[in-house]
């Protein structure tokens, strides 16, 4: 890393309406750095970046790069001054090639006199590609015909084909699995090598001190600090996000519980075609119940297949009645609830006001001879958002507005005021910060405590070791290893059965 | 076997398919009066009009966009085109019907932009100015076209015009920015924003290339009918759909990266079910109710979302 400063971000600022997104934030960033950016849901961090490259416009302050005041109006402008993003979600567009999605707008030197030479965009697509070691991918095919996954690795090559002087990686690496995840930080490796910098978001603090030089920490829209990588360790970050001490309580530290013998859901040779096999286990009456393996292992499918929304499912979901489980309506009926992994398609409606998002599957239970009154309903919206302190400006509020931990918020205030006994909770706190990740470990030991029952399906074996009474790890879509909640289980244990 | 399913070739084989069957269908059915060389030619040519205006629709509804103003403006630049070819002879006739044509269509993209209110209300209200506007144009008379004006009117002339109507579509939508960032827009125009797509500007381009087609669907429309009558209270809306029949079929067929194939066979295999019925004797209501049954039983064998994924 030079002493030669790269970017300076000086009182960078915006607002959206009352919310304070980034407040008057100044820093500057080396020549060849690795900066990690963290922070809460919420802190201001996806903003900032989306400012330097242009996705919105910068409510006040300026950028500097590389001694020139930065003026972009969009993605494209930040690209022809040195600045790219790889983003969170899908960055890629349907109907599109892959040549035409590496690069769309950017077509000029494939263009002659106003004709596209396709061949040639074609032909560097593909050059591009294969330098990148995705050879697998075509240049010329329809990027429809692709995985996420796959479309992840043509957004990188689109936002490094170009040498960016600044490469923002927004959450990039929890879309990737371990070996697009190396491709990506050979990637950023070469890039500090060649004297330009990287601007690293994750939530993973344990990916980022292994992989950036620096870490600068905001908090509620405002600059914390900048530290170095090798002088703290991730319960100082913690800190250092939060403003208090997150320590012990983070996980729940019981170990000997009892688990009820009353059994409220049991499941009978469930399979879904493709995706899971013969997976039978019962869930008891106050029991957290966690689901572990790699992420193509079918433990995402169990969650859906107990909500009655699998496709073509087989076998027997039933309560301890005798009741059947075999669609949602009636799974929410007999008091199941259900948090996707993926939240934003999956969960939440998101251009609908927080209000009507809680109140949604209540609306029954909430009528008064059929008749919805206004009044009871942001009663009820207000009380169960308050309950699990979401961060916003009122019920009313699009929930497209709130960050990915204060969404996640909103779906569990959604099933408490249904009042649900049975909580299937998919990758509860991906995305989630810190602070975020602690409430919701503390509502479900709550939740538990009252006799509701949680199945946890989660990729963070920390999580699956600090949180479960009992473990299932799954592989190619059977349940391959049972472990009980001990203080000697560890991630060695449940890894040896994931693989 | 994947990629062959997502192949150029797999496209073409299903179109092939489909002809195949509907044409062996009515042939089985009706071997007498349906389906010899002569008859195939005559659907090939009725059929080609709408290929043409399904093309200029594809430039809007892959963006997501509708126009019910395609009929009026059928009718108007006829009458305005043949009107004009009794002063200018040919390029009269060509210059009005296509000129007049794309002009409305860039009122109506101007007006999009400017409103800011979905395309279809937009277009709704150009319909009943256009329909208007005909019938002052025509003087409340059936406009002709002059015998020596008919160049168009059957082969080769139509297919001729028809063929470089497909050859700019094809050129437009591979070789220039339009036809790539059409599809952007139509998958994430926020993302396309992004990328410094000045979407009103191709929104604009997109519905003057639709009515730009829409000129050349006049130019054969009154040729090969050879007269034209400007109607109102909507009576123009039912010429809206069949164009938009190929363009069904060309949006469905975009993944395989066949569109105008897709649009000029699929309206070749509208063409030969309704002659089929034609030739079956059929009730036109019937003729009616199978082709709308036979294009959601194509289009739902061909573009149909996957089980459980959500569809608009």
């Amino acid at each position: 890393m030079s002493d030669k400063i790269l970017l300076e971000a000086k009182h960078i600022d915006k607002r959206f309406g009352i919310t304070h997104a980034v407040n008057h934030v100044s820093l500057t960033i080396n020549a060849g750095e690795i900066r990690a950016l963290i922070g809460e849901n919420g802190s201001g961090k996806s903003t900032f970046c989306q400012m330097l490259c242009g996705i919105y416009t910068i409510g006040g302050g300026t950028f500097t790069l590389d001694g020139q005041e930065m003026h972009v109006k969009n993605q494209v402008e930040a690209n022809k001054l040195g600045v790219s993003i790889i983003v969170q979600e899908m960055g890629t567009l349907s109907g599109l090639t892959v040549a035409e999605n590496i690069f769309l707008g950017h077509e000029d030197p494939f263009m002659h006199y106003g004709i596209n030479d396709t061949r040639a965009m074609i032909k560097e697509g593909q050059r591009l590609l294969d330098e990148y070691g995705f050879s697998k991918i075509r240049a010329g095919a329809m990027i429809d015909s692709y995985n996420f996954e796959d479309r992840k690795l043509v957004e990188i090559v689109k936002a490094t084909y170009m040498k960016p002087k600044i490469l923002i990686v927004d959450e990039t690496t929890t879309a990737l699995s371990q070996k697009g995840r190396l491709e990506l930080y050979k990637i950023i490796n070469e890039i500090r090598a060649d004297g330009r910098s990287v601007i690293f978001i994750s939530h993973d603090l344990g990916e980022i001190l292994l992989h950036c030089d620096t870490i600068t920490i905001l908090r509620d829209g405002e600059y914390i600090d900048t530290v170095n990588a090798n002088d703290v360790k991730e319960d100082d970050l913690k800190r250092l996000m939060v403003g208090r001490e997150i320590g012990s309580a983070y996980y729940r530290t019981d170990y000997g519980k009892e688990i009820s013998p009353e059994v409220v859901i049991s499941i009978k040779d469930v399979t879904v075609p493709g995706q899971i096999q013969d997976i039978s286990f019962e869930l008891h009456r106050g029991e957290i119940l966690g689901f572990g393996g790699l992420s193509e292992c079918g433990m995402h499918e169990v969650g859906k297949a107990v909500f009655g929304a699998s496709l073509d499912r087989k076998g027997s979901v039933k309560l301890s009645d005798g009741t059947e489980i075999n669609d949602i309506p009636s799974a929410i009926k007999h008091s199941i609830a259900y948090a996707s992994k993926d939240r934003d398609n999956e969960s939440i409606i998101l251009n609908e006001s927080i209000r009507n998002n809680i109140v949604l599957p209540s609306l029954d239970d909430l009528a008064e001879k059929h008749i919805l009154k206004s009044r009871k309903l942001n009663k009820f919206a207000k009380t169960h958002a308050e309950k699990m302190q979401t961060k916003m400006q009122g019920i009313h509020q699009f929930i497209s507005d709130l960050s990915g931990g204060n969404k996640q918020k909103v779906v569990l205030a959604r099933w408490l005021g249904k009042g649900s006994d049975i909580l299937v909770l998919d990758s509860p706190t991906r995305g989630i910060d810190v602070k975020v990740k602690q409430a919701i470990y503390a509502l479900m030991q709550e939740l538990t405590a009252q006799g509701k029952s949680i199945i946890m399906i989660s990729e963070e074996i920390p999580e699956l070791l600090g949180m479960s009474d009992r473990i299932l790890i799954m592989k190619d879509g059977k349940i391959n290893g049972e472990f009980m909640r001990s203080e000697s289980l560890s991630e060695e244990d449940l890894i040896a059965k994931m693989v | 076997m994947q990629n062959f399913k997502n192949s150029r070739f797999y496209g073409y084989m299903i179109l092939a398919v489909m002809v195949i069957f509907f044409y062996g269908l009515f042939k089985i059915l009706t071997p007498s009066n349906f389906g010899s060389l002569t008859n195939l030619y005559s659907y090939f040519q009725s059929s080609i009009i709408y290929s043409v205006g399904g093309c200029g629709l594809y430039f809007i509804v892959v963006m997501g966009l509708f126009d019910f103003a395609v009929g009026s403006n059928i009718v108007l630049s006829s009458i305005v085109g043949v009107i004009l070819s009794e002063k200018f002879g040919y390029i009269g006739f060509v210059v009005g019907c296509v000129g007049c044509a794309t002009l409305v269509g860039v009122i109506i993209g101007l007006l999009y932009n400017q409103l800011n209110v979905p395309s279809m209300i937009v277009t709704v209200g150009i319909m009943l100015v256009l329909e208007s506007v005909a019938v002052f144009a025509a003087g409340g008379v059936k406009q002709t076209l002059a015998p020596e004006m008919r160049f168009f009117s059957g082969a080769p002339g139509n297919i001729i015009l028809a063929l470089l109507a497909f050859i700019l579509m094809w050129f437009i939508l591979n070789y220039t920015r339009i036809g790539t960032y059409c599809n952007a827009i139509g998958s994430n125009e926020f993302t396309a924003k992004n990328m410094g797509i000045d979407v009103k500007k191709y929104k604009l381009i997109g519905f003057a290339l639709l009515h730009f087609f829409v000129g050349i669907m006049a130019i054969l429309t009154v040729s090969y009918g050879t007269t034209m009558t400007a109607l109102t209270g909507m009576s123009t809306m039912s010429r809206n759909f069949q164009p938009l029949m190929g363009t069904f079929f060309g949006v469905a067929f975009r993944k395989y990266g066949t569109p105008i194939t897709a649009i000029v066979v699929g309206e070749f295999i509208i063409a030969i079910i309704f002659n089929g019925f034609v030739a079956l004797g059929a009730p036109t209501t019937i003729q009616n109710v199978v082709t709308g049954a036979a294009l959601l039983l194509i289009v739902t064998l061909t573009a149909r979302g996957g089980r459980g994924s959500v569809v608009k």
